[in-house]
């Protein structure tokens, strides 16, 4: 294979996540009985008209302001005209002429080194609904017809499938921490599409391009994008080309498959939507918007570091929302965030996950959180009496001291008590004495192993530490 | 019984009394729709229903509410819950609304009582009602001439005193033009004054709904009651609510009227020039100034409106496919044959061609080169009624540049339908409200009309004008009296 330059441009659909739908007040709702969630507005019934849903209109100037974009003060909607049965007007309402956002980018950083993937537009539509065939059969699902959406086009800008990877799960995770959408792929509320071509050089027009379809997974669409880059320059190499076209990724495959050659370009007969006025935004609209923008994960990651927690740490807690935000009304607290990290991390995390449960559903307060926090890091409890008390601790009202109390444990603090402990095993255990002091590292592990089975686990092991290196000296 | 030739007042009164009951008017309609079937002015009648409402009013006090059991009739493309609502059309012959129009919930609440579905062009497209697939309705005042359209069936019934009201829609000239052809009253109101909710879409951009009546009075009670800001249409305009009646009656001293050359050119035929004229010297003798103005863009209008109206009528018309409601071709093949069949059968020949040329004015470039175009002349147009009415409190001239002709005119000239509108369809685009106001009757003794045209909301001063020239003239305009005459 000769060598090529891939362009790749990503179109990502993602619904809002709004209480009602776009252009009428019908529920806006995943999994719900099929035509459940629908009015004689979203079935396109004669007579009726669009009203607009000014969440709608929030939520995008929301994304528009994470995403760099900017914002358009004066806008209309616009009819794309096309017939489908999952179109149930036949024309679809969006803005194809102002979109809300323009201009914006979204950062990445591929191998080491930051990349901005800039924006072209972004703009507001409404869903269509939802085709199931069976058979000779085609069901429609008018539950997703009307639910609103954002499309963020990029420019041509990305190389490869690592990056539009990259693109897109930096997109999700500001989409998903700002609100403006829940993002789920496999429920559809989030959905890419790729534009792919290549060419030799970079004085070279953009070459012959594909676009890939409604991919179900961003690993797909890495994958997809290397697939059809592959694809194209094996035909060039071999002297073939090949028109325009769409193609979907077939993930029993692994491969995309051809769609639909486009002949011509479409013609969708946009006009702007009679039935809705112009749209002004104000400024004080967008910030009051801005207001309502949560701490992002990018300047999350950048805090916890700051405060001592690990990077790997740091990015786990933001993989992890509603921990990152359970920390966040800590920051100004002054607890041990390393220690509180590896807490919420680490055996809440299991309990949660045990239990399938949220933090915010349990009875660990933020006070309660930060007493424990303070007693795990000055030693006062150990690891191991936190995995006996922690059911306590997550479903009990009582204060953590209560809780320790009750739950009897009483902890060796006494520095002799402890010394006379070590004493004892240092007797016991001559062997792995001689092995520590001609210089073998791991006696000394074993030796604390035993001081921990002796105190069952009752001492503070840090402090045990300190005080065998003493002994053996 | 001959309740339904009498005044508003007269028949409140009775009510009032319990003289007669809402079920007597109900009937006197029923029955006089019956003798007059040959007119053809509607397409369902709502005859149960109409009874059974009639008589739950017996129960509710009359009150102070003029219309008050009072018979109307709804065009029939304004949705009606359970009420069959066709536009005319074989597409949607078998279509029964789950819900009402905004304007027909405002009926009903005013106890007015539907009598039934009238005629039209097919989905309001053409001007003498014969794209109707239901066969055209017939004019009042002679059965051989057309009644004008689209709204043709609701003026048949109007002129013909079947009913004291009537619903039309008007997205260039179709409330206006009818009116004047059948010598009764019809206003199309300030774009955004009243709900398009409900209304199955023509052009989305000028289509309106207004009263038709046999007089002024009658005609802005019944605006009192249809117009308002509704929640459901983004384009109705939030204005506080107006007695529409309240200058009927006032004097037009002072008022200052203009009258466009465009409006009597030779394009309008003498006798209505000479009505206008005629009506022109009472104004002045009345103590009101008529000037004479050049209007710029008043012969772009038609080229405008076909650009515009038939470039949303191709996108609104685009959801009737055969999947969810109406007409549907049996065993098609695949989508495509359903699409295909559906609409090829479903729609009418005026329909379909306006569809087609909708479709490829606003195909590829050519949005940009007709619609978007068409719209910024429309906003100069505006300018241009806003420049006149500056100096002027109202606009006159002809409503139409003939009187209703031939049924059996010849249909092959598609332009020439929107020919016969060229003198109102102005008003619908710079959003307008006009009145057309019977003013006398042509050689043939067929109706003549006055367009009066207002500024935007100025509804109440057209009435002002439209009363006084109304009470000066006194005409007999019951064509059934002038049968008894002849």
């Amino acid at each position: 294979m000769s060598n090529y330059i891939p362009t790749v441009g990503i179109e990502v659909h993602c619904e809002l996540k709004t209480n009602t739908k776009i252009f009428s007040n019908s529920i806006n709702g995943y999994g719900q009985m099929a035509n459940s969630l629908t009015n004689v507005v979203d079935l396109g019934y004669p007579g009726t008209l669009p009203t607009l849903n000014k969440e709608v209109l929030n939520l995008a100037i929301k994304a528009a302001l994470v995403l760099n974009c900017k914002i358009r003060r004066q806008m209309h909607f616009d009819r794309k005209n096309y017939f489908y049965p999952d179109n149930p007007k036949n024309y679809q309402i969006t803005q194809a002429e102002t979109p809300i956002g323009y201009d914006g980018y979204v950062e990445i950083e591929v191998n080491g080194k930051k990349k901005k993937i800039e924006i072209e537009e972004m703009h507001i539509e409404e869903d269509t609904c939802k085709s199931t065939h069976r058979g000779t059969k085609t069901l429609l699902d008018f539950n997703r017809a009307g639910v609103p959406l954002i499309e963020i086009v990029t420019k041509p800008c990305m190389e490869s499938g690592e990056e539009a990877k990259l693109y897109l799960e930096k997109l999700r995770e500001l989409l998903f921490y700002s609100d403006v959408s829940d993002c789920k792929i496999e429920e559809g509320s989030m959905r890419a599409d790729a534009n792919v071509s290549i060419r030799k050089k970079e004085s070279d027009p953009f070459g012959t391009k594909a676009e890939i379809k409604n991919i179900g997974s961003i690993s797909n669409v890495k994958l997809s994008i290397d697939k059809e880059i592959e694809r194209q320059a094996n035909l060039y190499d071999n002297g073939e080309t090949f028109l325009p076209q769409t193609r979907r990724f077939d993930s029993k495959l692994n491969d995309t498959v051809l769609m639909r050659v486009k002949e011509t370009g479409n013609d969708y007969r946009y006009f702007p939507e009679p039935d809705i006025p112009y749209v002004y935004v104000t400024e004080e609209q967008i910030d009051e918007v801005r207001k309502t923008i949560p701490m992002l994960p990018e300047e999350r990651r950048k805090k916890y570091i700051e405060l001592g927690i690990s990077e790997v740490n740091a990015k786990k807690l933001v993989g992890h929302r509603t921990l990152s935000d359970y920390l966040n009304e800590l920051l100004e607290e002054k607890i041990d965030f390393k220690t509180a990290a590896n807490l919420l991390l680490g055996d809440i995390s299991a309990y949660l996950n045990k239990n399938e449960t949220e933090i915010t559903k349990t009875k660990l307060t933020k006070e309660k959180f930060m007493e424990l926090t303070n007693n795990i890091s000055d030693g006062t409890l150990t690891s191991k009496n936190l995995k006996e008390i922690l059911d306590m601790v997550m479903e009990s009202d009582k204060s953590i001291a209560e809780i320790v109390k009750e739950a009897g444990i009483q902890n060796i603090t006494d520095n002799s008590a402890i010394t006379d402990m070590i004493k004892k095993i240092i007797n016991e255990n001559p062997e792995s004495v001689a092995d520590y002091k001609a210089g073998k590292d791991r006696a000394i592990k074993y030796l604390m192993g035993q001081v921990m089975k002796e105190s069952k686990g009752s001492i503070n092991p840090s402090m045990a530490m300190d005080i065998l290196k003493e002994e053996l000296k | 019984m001959k309740y339904l030739d009498k005044t508003i007042e007269e028949i409140h009164a009775s009510l009032k009394k319990k003289e007669i009951k809402p079920i007597d008017l109900v009937e006197e309609a029923f029955t006089r729709i019956e003798e007059d079937k040959e007119l053809n002015a509607y397409i369902t009648l709502n005859k149960e229903e109409a009874i059974k409402r009639a008589q739950e009013l017996e129960a509710k006090e009359v009150g102070d509410n003029l219309l008050f059991g009072l018979p109307i009739a709804v065009k029939d493309n304004i949705l009606t819950k359970d009420l069959r609502t066709t536009c005319a059309s074989h597409i949607l012959d078998n279509f029964i609304p789950i819900y009402n129009a905004t304007v027909v919930e405002k009926i009903n609440e005013n106890d007015m009582i539907i009598i039934g579905k009238t005629n039209m062009d097919e989905f309001a497209m053409g001007s003498s009602s014969r794209t109707s697939y239901f066969g055209a309705p017939k004019n009042p005042w002679n059965k051989e001439k057309i009644s004008g359209g689209s709204s043709g069936g609701s003026a048949t019934t109007i002129s013909a005193r079947e009913v004291l009201f009537a619903l039309g829609t008007d997205t260039g000239g179709s409330i206006r033009q009818p009116a004047s052809y059948t010598g009764i009253v019809g206003m199309k109101p300030t774009y955004g004054r009243v709900s398009r909710y409900g209304i199955v879409a023509f052009a989305s951009s000028l289509d309106q709904v207004g009263p038709m009546t046999k007089n002024v009075y009658e005609n802005a009670l019944l605006l009192n009651v249809i117009a308002g800001p509704d929640d459901k249409d983004l384009t109705s305009a939030n204005k506080e609510k107006e007695d529409f009646t309240r200058k009927i009656g006032k004097d037009i001293k002072g008022m200052k009227i203009a009258l466009p050359n465009y409006f009597m050119s030779d394009i309008v035929t003498e006798e209505i020039r000479n009505e206008v004229e005629k009506t022109k010297k009472l104004l002045e003798e009345n103590g009101a100034t008529v000037d004479y103005v050049d209007m710029k863009y008043l012969d772009k209008a038609v080229t405008l409106y076909q650009i515009i109206a038939m470039g949303e009528a191709s996108s609104n018309l685009a959801r009737f496919d055969g999947i969810r409601y109406g007409y549907s071709t049996d065993n098609p093949k695949d989508i495509e044959d359903l699409y295909l069949e559906t609409r090829k059968n479903g729609f009418g020949k005026e329909v379909k061609r306006r569809i087609m040329v909708g479709s490829y004015l606003l195909s590829g470039e050519n949005a940009k080169i007709y619609y978007n175009k068409a719209l910024s002349i429309r906003d100069d147009m505006k300018k241009e009624f806003d420049r006149i009415f500056k100096d002027y409190d109202l606009i006159i001239g002809p409503t139409t540049t003939t009187t209703a002709y031939d049924l059996t005119d010849p249909m092959d000239d598609p332009s020439k339908s929107f020919m016969d509108d060229v003198l109102v369809i102005p008003v619908n685009m710079a959003g307008l409200p006009g009145l057309s106001l019977p003013i006398g009757f042509g050689k043939n003794h067929m109706p003549i009309g006055l367009h009066i045209i207002g500024n935007s909301f100025e509804e109440a001063t057209i009435y002002q004008l439209a009363s006084f020239l109304e009470k000066k003239l006194n005409l007999e305009l019951n064509p059934r009296k002038d049968d008894e005459n002849v």
